[in-house]
């Protein structure tokens, strides 16, 4: 229906508007005119056929004249005067027919070729039907029909010629008025048409140079006057608002600009003060370093005389006492003393610092219980002897033996006797010493019948470098930093030291101690300068992270390490529920610990393999258990160490979930040095590359986008390299990617005619250069960058962003 | 008697220590550094060793090495002094191959201890 009306309107849409008029004022003309014509000619013909009539009816009235009485002699008469009618050249043929319809006589025109049709039966439906016949009744003076008369006239020339001139004057008249119609449409058609015209050719420039300052300059009058105006105002307006906008975008392009400076400015103060926060962060971890290396000098250079002193003091002694010189034996004991309570402060303050640096360490080891007491006792006995003391021990023989670390327990031992007998005189000093087979802990009470503390001086006795009171330090001396120190010790092996006590009644110490401490160690490390990789993907978009680990400390510290990074985190406790959240979240990575109560990471990882929804998650392996191959022939993606590494961890994170880089190198290696090297190597060459620990993790990798080359390992836990060449050489697009193996297996021929056919070059570990890899790989890269028009990187491409 | 090889550079330490150890009985050879150490080890055939850890030429651990992996010193005991009272500096000296372990200042009866006890280990030839 469109189409039609479209094609209908064509040819007269694509005339112009002024042929348009003309052709329209021509048709009103030629119209007009017709119409004209046609009411003429029929006017005409009625003129002309009432003259036949009233001819015809005349030689009508007077042949009745003539032949009435001749029939009404003789009905029959054949003879009638029809001849007669030759005089008038009008009539083309005539007829008497008798009432019952025989024909009486006949008269046709010489050289007319006429018929006499039959008289019609009924008569009166005849009459003034034809224009030139004429039938008619003869009837007697008496009205007694005697016969039908029929006239029939001819056409004369004059006849046509009438015709022939009224078409001839109206086709004259037609031609004069088109002709001046055209004039007219023309002279006129410009006047109306030549505004029109021109606001159509400027309102087509306009749209096609979009120049708003062209004006249609014709004026009329009437709507296309009104229409011109407004079309000009409608210009005016655009052109306006044009160079406002224009204005405009020049501002803000100039904003644009001074926004981006700002930027630049403000990246480099951010890139300075980044540069003095990481200046500053160096300064403080070498002053530790300095203080930590300050302390171990000062350690040796402290102790170095001082084992000159007490050595040299006791030869003294010794010397003195064989000597039977007891005077003189009594003033070296006095010296060794001093000398020995010079290098316990200096061991106190060694100890306290280097618990505050954290670098207090536990050596743990099984030992006999009661025996370590009766060392500490042997050791102790002296001191507490000195102020009438007298001590009981309290230990069942059968007390057994425990694991911990057996110096520091000797040590804290030892502090609470001697503070025991520093303020107790000529009193008891009861070591206690019992299992609590519930708890699995030793408690070691020291209780003695000494001075006692206010509830105030209890207060701040765990605290360093504070005695009970300032005066004590000079009456009893000590630095006031053994409890503290003990106590440090205790908390260090998961137990404590209490204490109750009664100013003037004594005081009670109690060490309990797990039987079996568990070696602590970091959960994190890294923490105080982190440099963490941040996620791939913008703020808006932060991948889900699922944490499977039952340590709750654990999942603290990578929920927070994960969120700074742009992650989101889910934590789950166990196994199970890590299984659990998986299938309800679908996260884009999971992180499993392996040891865990309950189902443990390997199962997890098994189950998690066996999900079609959850095969392809990558796992990321954080454990500090053993049988980390066992996981990645399971198929983790990576397997990191405990304590947690913040910035392996991001930065592992970050590489697993990054979009794969087009012309990448796919390095599938187990070995984590080798990797490394081989990585950093591409990445100087400016070559994306992406990591796999084993051949299932590289066909996780292959699956998504095929990459340039392969660097393939041979021996490696999980799949290993000759299982993925094969499943590479069934794979139609991933037989065509170029493969270098380097390995450092001692091949077989069987191997090597294996390998020869489906790799580039067989590359030894430690008897290649990194030319060698190089040149091997650059082909393959340059192929790949062609035939995916991506661009190469830059060498040292910028790595992820890092925060400090 | 038995006889001990001291490797020690310090000359205080040395005089004090050998001193106090000859009185007791014990017969005293002296080393000054770990290089003569090794060599003293071999020729000397001493029934113990007591090394010091920080020496110059060729540190006690090396020095404890090397007397551990040649066959005609390695079975004698080594007790190494350090004045690092350190866990991991323990777990070094009995890593490097020392039979036992024991920080400075000498504490002499705790030495004299560990020296007896590891003498009825590995008993003097003679």
């Amino acid at each position: 229906m469109r189409s039609l009306r479209a094609v209908a309107n064509t040819p007269v849409k694509s005339l112009s508007f002024r042929w348009q008029l003309t052709l329209f004022i021509l048709m009103i003309c030629g119209v007009t005119l017709s119409l004209a014509f046609v009411g003429l000619y029929l006017n005409d013909i009625r003129q002309f056929d009432e003259e036949i009539r009233s001819r015809l009816e005349k030689t009508q009235f007077l042949m009745g004249e003539n032949i009435t009485p001749l029939l009404e002699q003789n009905p029959e008469v054949t003879d009638l005067p029809l001849r007669s009618l030759g005089v008038d050249s009008q009539i083309a043929a005539a007829a008497v027919f008798t009432p019952d319809g025989k024909m009486l006589a006949r008269y046709i025109r010489a050289g007319a070729h006429e018929v006499i049709p039959p008289p019609p039966k009924n008569l009166s439906s005849l009459l003034g039907s034809r224009r030139a016949v004429v039938w008619s009744t003869i009837t007697s003076s008496t009205g007694k029909p005697l016969g039908l008369l029929y006239l029939k006239a001819a056409e004369s020339d004059a006849d046509r010629e009438r015709v022939g001139q009224l078409l001839r004057g109206s086709i004259i008249i037609f031609s004069v008025a088109a002709f001046l119609a055209i004039a007219v449409a023309f002279r006129l058609g410009g006047r109306f048409t030549q505004p029109i015209t021109e606001l159509a050719q400027v309102s087509t420039s306009v749209q096609r140079t979009h120049d708003y300052s062209e004006r249609v300059q014709s004026s009329a009058s009437g709507e296309i006057g009104e229409l011109i105006e407004s079309f000009n105002g409608m210009l005016d307006t655009i052109e306006t608002k044009t160079s406002e906008l224009e204005q405009a975008r020049e501002t803000a392009e100039g904003a644009k600009e001074q926004l981006e400076e700002a930027n630049r400015t403000l990246e480099a103060r951010v890139e300075d003060r980044t540069k003095l926060l990481a200046k500053a962060v160096k300064d403080a971890e070498e002053a530790s370093k300095a203080k930590s290396s300050f302390l171990a000098k000062m350690s040796h250079e402290l102790r170095t005389p001082l084992n000159a002193i007490i050595g040299y003091s006791e030869i003294l002694h010794e010397d003195a006492m064989d000597d039977g010189n007891t005077r003189s034996a009594e003033d070296l004991d006095k010296v060794l003393n001093a000398a020995r309570h010079l290098l316990g402060l200096i061991n106190d303050v060694l100890d306290i610092s280097k618990i505050e640096a954290g670098k207090m360490e536990l050596y743990i080891e099984s030992f006999e219980v009661s025996k370590l007491v009766n060392e500490v006792i042997a050791t102790a006995s002296p001191l507490i002897a000195k102020k009438g003391n007298t001590l009981a021990l309290e230990c069942p023989p059968d007390i057994g033996t425990m694991r911990a670390d057996a110096t520091k327990v000797r040590q804290m031992l030892l502090n609470l006797l001697s503070n025991a007998s520093k303020f107790t005189e000529r009193g008891t000093i009861t070591l206690k010493v019992t299992r609590n087979t519930e708890e699995a802990t030793l408690h070691f009470a020291v209780k003695d019948t000494g001075i006692g503390m206010t509830p105030e001086q209890l207060g701040r006795l765990f605290q360093a470098f504070s005695q009970a009171d300032a005066s004590t330090t000079s009456k009893y001396g000590g630095t006031g930093l053994g409890l503290a120190i003990s106590k440090q010790f205790a908390q260090m092996m998961n137990g404590d030291i209490t204490v109750t006590s009664e100013a003037g009644a004594g005081s009670t110490f109690t060490i309990r101690l797990p039987e079996t401490v568990e070696a602590k160690k970091p959960k994190v490390v890294n923490q105080s300068s982190p440099r963490l990789t941040r996620s791939p993907f913008t703020k808006e978009k932060r991948p889900k992270i699922l944490v499977v680990d039952d340590d709750k400390d654990i999942r603290n510290v990578i929920t927070e390490i994960l969120d700074q990074s742009g992650y989101e985190v889910f934590t789950a406790g166990s196994g199970q529920q890590g299984l659990d959240l998986a299938a309800q979240i679908v996260p884009d990575l999971i992180i499993l610990d392996l040891m865990m109560p309950g189902m443990d990471g390997w199962t997890v990882l098994t189950k998690l393999q066996h999900k079609p929804a959850l095969a392809d998650i990558p796992v990321i392996i954080l454990s500090a258990a053993s049988g980390l191959e066992m996981a990645m022939s399971l198929g983790a993606a990576a397997v990191l160490f405990k304590p947690v590494d913040a910035n392996h961890l991001t930065a592992e994170i970050a590489a697993h979930l990054a979009p794969l880089p087009p012309s990448y190198v796919l390095l599938v290696e187990d070995d984590a040095d080798s990797r490394t090297l081989i990585t950093r190597l591409l990445d100087n060459e400016g070559w994306p590359s992406r990591s796999a620990i084993n051949g299932n993790a590289a066909l996780r990798i292959l699956k998504k986008a095929a990459p340039a080359m392969i660097v393939l390992d041979l021996k490696m836990a999980g799949m290993n390299g000759f299982e993925l060449l094969e499943l590479i050489g069934k794979n139609p697009v991933w037989a065509k990617i170029p493969v270098v193996i380097v390995t450092s297996m001692d091949l077989t021929t069987d191997m090597r005619d294996y390998l020869t056919p489906r790799t580039v070059r067989i590359l030894y570990k430690g008897r290649f250069s990194r030319e060698d890899l190089v040149n091997l790989i650059r082909p393959a890269i340059t192929a790949s960058t062609a035939a995916t028009g991506a661009p190469s990187a830059t060498p040292n491409a910028a790595p992820a962003a890092t925060t400090a | 008697m038995p006889k001990i090889l001291l490797v020690e550079d310090n000359e205080m330490n040395r005089d004090m220590l050998s001193r106090r150890l000859e009185k007791r009985g014990y017969t005293l050879a002296i080393a000054v550094d770990g290089g003569a150490g090794v060599a003293m080890a071999k020729s000397e055939q001493p029934d113990l060793i007591l090394m010091d850890m920080s020496l110059p030429v060729l540190d006690g651990w090396d020095a404890t090495r090397q007397v551990k992996a040649d066959p005609a010193t390695a079975k004698i005991p080594i007790i190494a002094l350090t004045a690092h009272a350190m866990e991991s500096d323990r777990q070094k000296a009995l890593g490097a191959g020392c039979d036992d372990f024991d920080t400075k200042p000498v504490e002499l009866n705790r030495l004299l201890l560990k020296i007896e006890e590891l003498l009825k280990k590995f008993p003097p030839k003679a």
